[in-house]
């Protein structure tokens, strides 16, 4: 099969027998779901049974590079890792960026699929193609650098790793799995799927190149890409001068920066934490992906020690979200961590969940609001299962559960809230309920049109014309997610372009029209998976706080998420059913009659 | 502040000086400079559309501010302008796209600006190269062309730079008629300000 811009291969890794292999992947599947996101949720659902244990042996991990990975395209650096979530009990992908994908991608695999589980601690080795299960007993509990650290020196620093800490080995329900050091496959637990199979890590080097179909109309769409991203300044100036912390300043004045568990929506310390303030005090370096122009992250540098700095979700849920204001304090959190494991967003939104619980006489843990020193103890016990640690380790919804206050637990379908207040923007409000994997800012990422203008400014209070906006969104968005580039180049450049490399990359004409019905098939096939797991449309809500607990001020005053009216027209435009239940003609219409929920 | 921003902005548009969503406007204070939001509609400003910036160093706003942002304070930085217009007048891009200067030939106009230098760039958009040519030029004169791109003057006030935006697609308006005319010019004033 001659193939350009995909290898059409799968490594397929079973770890009850320690057999390993290479299968083709058909053409037509990956012209249909493209990669990433799009070709793992389809795997995903035909190999994982939706009523299975997310952290039993039924349960598989597939890592899935996208059309673009490895070419010239920029922000075509990342890659994602698809299975059934331990902390949702959906359908889930995570995905980041870094080197693995490419490097994976470089072996000449599209995909990697892990199933069954070791007896014992192993890691995986591909190196040119080349694939290996090693014994890994001395890698067990190390954290993820020195992990890092270990793998290179053995296999050499041409290496790239993807591993658990200890947080993934405790199947914490949020670990993450951690690629090139500090990037993170964070959200959804999927390091607790890896850990259930005592998979510690997965080290890849390769030498393939990608063939390209049409090099001279590539080079033409990335030099017109790279246009745009140099042009426009949250590609060029904001996010390469202050990383993704530069958006503190803007959702605080908008009053939807949460404070405390969702309690307050603006924070007085702000301006100690913020992007500038960063780049005045501990910034020290940036740091970016394969391909990228835009280079948003931070290493930051505390007493002689270097470390990469929090993400804008990572600094809020540490910070702000506990009543915290001291930036170092949350440097050295985030950086915790990093080294063990732990998704940022949930591991601070269910600590401030438990602070919320102790400040209401609801749960006897200590913590409070503001506590610094708490907060790093209690982030070491989450990782351990130690003490209190044992019952956060759970994520805030059980928490909250076992408390007997589930509205206290600021997650949708279990997963926890990034760093929005939706009362003040309704868009991201009905974002939140109708994500498929949880409240998830990134499956519509409504922070364009209502607060960045990308692709134009709309009022983020009003709820009118929100539920086709926000489908619009979340389909092109999950094929963004399957040709796994960047969210942030999307930020500068459309699909227009993303559709004109993907054509050029494979030889298949696609159209941006094309990528709006691949990315609504994605949408529905998780759907349908969520469906025959039992996660129907009573999910598809929100926090009792933000339906009935008005912002008490600031620029969103009196605002609460009116979602009822946006949730009917959502699934009146989506072609489901009054009960969220994808119809027999829509399935038929997205030739997707042969699944079922 | 935001009244005149309306005032000129919507001016702007609907004398056909700008498109719906071309264009941006900014006035200098200080180290600080206040310019329409990215992707802002001229004709219909509202305050959430003024974003307020450093004039030489980024802050949290600049991911608000126009495309144009790098450009607009190369121009401050390099003159003693305090606002700048940038506008895509339709008769004068045509005009750019044929001549390397345009010389007025009607009274008025050779009495305002009696030279309007064209410049090209390979990137036209949010362009280093035009930051370093620019302010150059815009010392020199009130109103410079970007090749098939647009307009970018500056004044002491933004109704100043707005007046000579306007008296510039006005003169290439009469250019155009002109020549469409296809007569013998009576008239050879513009002739002496080639080398203004």
């Amino acid at each position: 099969m001659s193939l350009f811009g995909w290898f059409g291969k799968a490594l397929r890794v079973n770890l009850n027998t320690g057999d390993i292999k290479e299968e083709e992947i058909e053409k037509k599947l990956l012209t249909a779901w493209l990669g990433g996101r799009g070709l793992g949720t389809h795997m995903v659902y035909c190999e994982v049974p939706a009523d299975g244990n997310p952290l039993g042996v039924e349960n598989k991990l597939v890592f899935a590079t996208g059309p673009l990975t490895g070419t010239s395209f920029p922000g075509s650096g990342r890659f994602s890792v698809s299975a059934k979530s331990p902390l949702t009990g959906t359908i889930f992908d995570s995905n980041a960026g870094g080197t693995w994908g490419v490097r994976l991608k470089s072996c000449g695999f599209d995909l990697l699929i892990i199933e069954g589980a070791s007896a014992t601690p192993v890691f995986l080795s591909i190196r040119d193609g080349v694939a290996s299960l090693e014994e890994a007993g001395e890698l067990w509990g190390k954290d993820v650098l020195e992990t890092n650290q270990a793998l290179t020196s053995k296999l050499g620093k041409a290496v790239s790793v993807a591993c658990i800490g200890p947080a993934g080995e405790n199947q914490v329900k949020f670990a993450a799995i951690m690629n090139d050091g500090h990037r993170a496959l964070g959200r959804g637990g999927l390091g607790a799927v890896m850990g259930a199979k005592k998979l510690k890590a997965i080290a890849v080097s390769g030498n393939k190149k990608v063939a390209v179909a049409d090099s001279d109309k590539m080079d033409l769409v990335v030099y017109e890409a790279n246009k745009w991203v140099k042009a426009n300044p949250i590609t060029s100036k904001g996010l390469p001068e202050f990383g993704t912390p530069v958006l503190v300043h803007l959702f605080n004045e908008l009053g939807v920066f949460p404070t405390c568990n969702f309690q307050g929506s603006q924070f007085a310390g702000a301006g100690k934490i913020s992007g500038e303030a960063i780049a005045e005090t501990i910034y020290s370096g940036r740091k970016g992906c394969y391909r990228c122009p835009v280079q948003c992250s931070r290493m930051i540098k505390i007493g002689n020690f270097t470390m990469a700095g929090p993400e804008y979700e990572s600094l809020w849920a540490l910070g702000p979200e506990c009543g915290i204001d001291d930036l170092e304090v949350i440097a050295k959190a985030n950086h915790l961590c990093n080294l063990l494991g732990l998704d940022t967003i949930s591991t601070g939104v269910t600590i401030g969940c438990a602070m919320e619980l102790e400040e209401r006489e609801l749960l006897k843990t200590g913590l409070k609001f503001g506590d610094a020193v708490g907060l790093l103890q209690v982030i070491k016990q989450i990782a351990k299962r130690e003490g209190v640690g044992e019952l956060l380790a759970e994520g805030s919804r059980r928490l909250a559960d076992n408390c007997g206050c589930p509205q206290y637990g600021m997650q949708v379908k279990g997963l926890e809230l990034p760093a929005y207040d939706p009362r003040g923007m309704q868009g991201m409000g009905l974002g939140f309920a109708t994500s498929n994997r949880g409240a998830c800012h990134l499956r519509a990422y409504m922070v364009g049109p209502e607060a960045l203008g990308v692709p134009k400014m709309v009022d983020r209070f009003s709820t009118g014309g929100k539920a086709g906006l926000t489908i619009t969104q979340q389909n092109i968005n999950a094929a963004v997610d399957s040709l796994s580039i960047c969210r942030f180049i999307n930020l500068a450049v459309s699909e227009e372009y993303f559709a004109r490399a993907l054509s050029a990359a494979t030889g298949v004409n696609y159209q941006p029209q094309d990528l709006h019905r691949i990315g609504e098939r994605i949408w529905n096939l998780e759907k349908l998976y969520n469906l025959r797991a039992g996660v129907d449309s009573s999910f598809d809500t929100l926090p009792p706080r933000l339906l009935k607990e008005p912002i008490a001020e600031g620029p969103s005053l009196g605002r609460t998420v009116e979602l009822e009216p946006m949730l009917a027209e959502y699934y009146r435009f989506r072609g489901w059913d009054e009960a969220g239940i994808p119809t027999p003609k829509k399935l038929q219409e997205l030739e997707l009659g042969e699944y079922s929920c | 502040m935001l009244t005149d921003f309306k005032r000129i902005g919507r001016d702007l548009f609907l004398s056909g000086l700008n498109s719906s969503h071309s264009g941006n406007l900014s006035v200098r204070y200080g180290d600080k400079i206040v310019i329409t939001r990215r992707g802002s509609m001229l004709g219909h400003l509202e305050e959430r559309d003024l974003i307020e910036t450093g004039l030489t160093k980024n802050d949290s706003k600049i991911i608000l501010a126009s495309t144009e942002i790098g450009v607009h304070r190369a121009i401050y930085q390099g003159t003693s302008a305090l606002a700048v217009v940038h506008a895509h007048p339709v008769h004068a891009i045509a005009l750019s796209l044929l001549e390397d200067q345009i010389l007025p030939i009607d009274s008025e106009g050779a009495y305002l600006l009696h030279k309007i230098p064209v410049i090209g760039a390979e990137h036209t958009i949010g362009s280093k190269e035009l930051e370093n040519s620019l302010p150059g030029l815009l010392s020199e004169y009130k109103i410079v062309m970007v090749r098939g791109h647009g307009s970018f003057a500056v004044g002491q006030m933004i109704e100043e730079a707005y007046q000579w935006t306007s008296s510039l697609e006005q003169v290439c308006r009469i250019i155009c008629l002109t020549r469409s005319l296809q007569g013998e010019l009576k008239d050879g004033r513009s002739a002496k300000f080639t080398d203004w």
